[in-house]
């Protein structure tokens, strides 16, 4: 199944792109999510993020479904 | 015009800094509305931190913007659940907002002061915490930038 994944600010920076498709497994999960996207960018792991799946902010149980719309946020400073 | 509860998600993103004039005519249009007793207002403004680089001159906005106009609409309809509120406008900047301007403008209005004031710092602490918005602290002349974080 196909994913769209999008990155901002500092995440961004460190992915080289502000959005790309994954081709990933049924049964992926944010967690699972999580583990592959420090896999493919080890320096992610020095950051704060939180990922939200279709605009809300999910915790690692939360199952990613086909066309989901991943976003990976680092952390806020609107004000 | 004027924001209530249950209505459609307003624009809240301006591009660059909010404009006392803008602040000025937000006032002026709720003066026919006479059942507002008071009004609340708050203006974040961009702070010439000292920065191991240098004086941030600047901050430079990006947002998801979506999620955020959303996250927008829901602390709008629940400041209209927990306050006695006549309206309610929230407008923040994306793209560079020089040092000294105003980056966020909330303007709470109610029959009775209690509300006006603590609807607005309930609404400004719910979008420091949970809108997902952006800030580059561009600093010196250099090109430098630090990324901002709401503490």
């Amino acid at each position: 199944m196909s994913i769209h994944i999008t990155y901002f600010g500092m995440l961004a920076e460190i992915a080289g792109q502000a959005d790309e498709s994954w081709i990933a497994d049924e049964n992926l999960t944010v967690g699972k999510f999580r583990s592959l996207l420090l896999e493919k960018y080890p320096r992610m792991g020095e950051k704060k993020f939180k990922i939200a799946v279709n605009q809300q902010i999910s915790e690692d149980f939360v199952p990613i479904e086909m066309s989901s719309e991943v976003a990976v946020l680092p952390p806020f400073a609107g004000g | 015009m004027c924001m209530e509860k249950g209505h459609k998600p307003k624009k809240v993103f301006v591009q660059g800094p909010i404009s006392p004039e803008f602040v000025s005519k937000s006032i002026a249009s709720h003066q026919s509305k006479t059942n507002i007793g008071a009004h609340a207002i708050f203006l974040g403004q961009i702070r010439a931190d000292q920065k191991a680089g240098g004086i941030v001159t600047g901050i430079e906005y990006s947002a998801y913007e979506e999620m955020a106009e959303k996250t927008f609409h829901e602390i709008r309809e629940t400041a209209f659940e927990k306050f006695e509120l006549t309206c309610l406008h929230i407008y923040h900047s994306l793209g560079v907002v020089p040092t000294g301007e105003i980056s966020l403008f909330v303007f709470v209005s109610s029959p009775h002061r209690r509300a006006a004031f603590e609807a607005s710092e309930f609404i400004v602490e719910e979008i420091k915490a949970n809108v997902p918005i952006f800030g580059k602290e561009l600093i010196g002349e250099s090109g430098e930038y630090n990324w901002k974080e709401n503490k």
